[in-house]
């Protein structure tokens, strides 16, 4: 029975939407928090793994974005939900901005004007403390008016749903395929015919906006919103947890992120050892299983349900390992 | 308002020659192994460390103490780079810039998280080099950031004369043009990328050393001094020392002056650096290479 994985997947959330009001407040903020860094770590691997753009500036989008829509939302009075629509505009017009700005660049060079480009966010944001409040934290008006985590907790759900949707559909559509072109070799690309330029931009548009989307869904879930939201600590937990799961597929990356969260509470009592573990791993992840921790039980997951044809089926490495695609969720 | 100005010239120079140190590092490394080390700034805080336990604990006076710092953080440079940057040498990886930027970027997280371990966050502050100021007329500095100053301009040259009086800085020359050809007259490229990186670690570690009387150690001290030293590497460009040098002295001084001359203090410190790595973005824009760069090189 072909596509197991998707029932087995839409089955499982359809669990934890009917049965969710039973977690208790604890695990169901550490749950939103995980939700809230799996789209994050999702579009992450959307620009680094697919597309091959390695931004060191992606939490600094999810800071634009929430700090664009806490700040709008405080100084003009719209409403919440169309704060959060105006950040996550905002991140995909400064994404499209910094992706054109970008072209050239390349590897490390790209890397680093990234970083510099999440230091200046950082520095603004922590400066001008008589608009964002600085270090001391911006009191968000909060998304919904009740003490109950469970409307929050639907709404992560469904954006990160939406998200992960949007992605899929996007990365098994040939725009995706051009990604991974561009990532491969963009010369080549280039020769086939992809205009890269425009997909390079694109890529840096669609990636900042998810960013920023969950950037503006944390600014009014937490109360209090500081400059750590986009700062580089963060971002190194971004790329432990999208690196050990698998950066190369979005489902893996989507495990990473919830895994890596929920060891983090779990492993509390541990302090600052849980950091040193995951740093640890990330280095073990990269230098021996480059493809990350989760991809080789994803495949197996995949796969589950079809009947094993006889090796001479698909031309080796067609839909199997050499396909980042995966199944999206 | 000049004598101001010229304790802020001063100071500037010698946080540009202590940036310079960390740069040089950065681009010995860029110019071998073809990568951007991320951590750099992590090895410049454990220098740091190494140096004041060296003093505090194991009661070495404080110049010798940089030099057990560097010897420590050379030695970690070696274990580091055998262990997590060998498949850049490899045939078999593929995308080395993505493995690169990925493990010098953890390498960097994993440092330091073991440094808040293992030290505290607390910042600490080893004894000065030489204690008291130095007086010219109204121009007061202390003892300790013109040791840092000359110390660090002495440690720039012993590398410039290593890069190319001695035969092993000619062989890492050689190794950085090309790595076929060096090994066709006989160079093993490997042996010269663990050199260049455990060299890079130790200059690093010998400017976190000397910063420590000045500011304080503390595990987040790598982190600006890093992004500094970026900016400073693609002003003067990726694997050129010398270019290094004067881009790191010219930033100095600018933060120095930018400082100097905005009137609202805490915001101009904080701008100053918004302001370099501004500057790192205009560059990266027209010149994607930096200035005077060669052209990158990816590693083959």
């Amino acid at each position: 029975m072909r596509g197991l994985h998707a029932a087995i997947l839409v089955a499982g959330a359809g669990l934890l939407l009917g049965y969710g009001h039973l977690l208790n407040s604890y695990w169901m903020h550490v749950l939103i928090i995980a939700m809230f860094y799996a789209i994050l770590s999702s579009s992450w691997s959307l620009l680094a793994g697919y597309a091959g753009l390695f931004s060191l500036g992606h939490v600094a989008f999810a800071s634009v974005g929430g700090y664009t829509s806490a700040l709008l939302v405080q100084f003009t009075g719209i409403p919440v939900p169309l704060g959060m629509a105006a950040g996550t505009a905002a991140c995909c017009l400064i994404g499209a901005g910094i992706g054109w700005i970008c072209l050239r660049l390349t590897g490390p060079y790209l890397a680093i004007f990234t970083l510099a480009f999440s230091e200046i966010i950082r520095i603004i944001v922590s400066t001008e403390d008589e608009v964002t409040r600085g270090m001391t934290g911006l009191h968000t008006v909060p998304l919904f008016n009740t003490v109950s985590r469970l409307p929050y907790f639907y709404t992560v759900f469904g954006l990160l749903a939406g998200s992960l949707a949007l992605m899929g559909l996007l990365v098994h559509s040939r725009w995706g395929l051009f990604l991974r072109a561009i990532r491969e070799d963009e010369q080549a690309a280039a020769a086939s015919g992809v205009a890269v330029a425009r997909f390079r931009i694109l890529g840096f548009a669609i990636a900042s906006g998810f960013a920023g989307l969950a950037g503006t869904f944390y600014a009014h879930y937490i109360p209090v919103l500081t400059p750590d939201i986009g700062d580089l600590d963060r971002m190194a937990l971004l790329v432990v947890m999208t690196v050990i799961g698998g950066m190369e597929r979005i489902p893996t990356a989507v495990g990473g992120a919830i895994g890596i969260e929920f060891l983090q509470e779990y492993l509390r009592a541990f302090g600052i050892w849980r950091l040193e573990i995951f740093g640890i791993v990330l280095l073990l992840t990269m230098r021996f299983a480059r493809n990350g921790l989760l991809t080789p039980l994803w495949l197996q997951f995949v796969r589950l349900g079809e009947v094993r044809r006889p090796a001479a089926g698909a031309p080796e490495g067609i839909g199997t390992e050499a396909s980042p695609g995966g199944s999206a969720v | 308002m000049i004598d101001y100005f010229l304790i802020q010239a001063t100071n500037g120079l010698v946080i540009g020659i202590i940036y310079s140190l960390v740069a040089v590092g950065v681009t010995l490394i860029f110019s071998i192994l073809k990568i951007v080390n991320f951590a750099h700034g992590d090895l410049y805080m454990l220098g740091g460390y190494t140096a004041y336990y060296a003093i505090t604990l194991a009661g070495i006076p404080p110049f010798p103490a940089m030099f057990v710092a560097m010897a420590a953080v050379f030695t970690l440079g070696v274990i580091l780079e055998r262990l997590f940057l060998t498949p850049l040498y490899s045939e078999r990886t593929e995308r080395k810039d993505e493995y690169g930027i990925i493990i010098t970027f953890g390498l960097a997280f994993f440092l330091r998280n073991a440094a808040i371990i293992a030290f505290g966050v607390f910042p600490l502050k080893p004894p000065s080099f030489v204690a008291g100021v130095y007086r010219i007329g109204a121009l007061v500095v202390t003892n300790d950031r013109l040791f840092a100053g000359v110390v660090g301009l002495l440690l720039i040259f012993a590398l410039l004369y290593f890069m190319t009086g001695t035969i092993w800085g000619q062989a890492l020359d050689a190794v950085s043009q090309s790595r076929d050809s060096a090994s066709i007259v006989g160079i093993n490229p490997r042996r010269f990328n663990t050199l260049a990186y455990a060299v890079g670690a130790a200059l690093a570690a010998a400017a976190g050393a000397l910063i420590g009387p000045i500011f304080a150690v503390a595990p987040d001290m790598g982190v600006l001094p890093n992004i500094q030293s970026y900016v400073i590497v693609i002003l003067g460009g990726m694997g050129s020392v010398g270019g290094s040098i004067i881009a790191g002295i010219t930033l100095g001084e600018a933060q120095a002056l930018f400082t100097a001359f905005l009137p609202d203090m805490t915001r101009a410190l904080s701008y100053s650096n918004a302001f370099s790595v501004f500057v790192l973005m205009v560059v990266l824009m027209f010149r994607p290479t930096g200035f005077f760069g060669r052209r990158h090189l990816r590693m083959e």
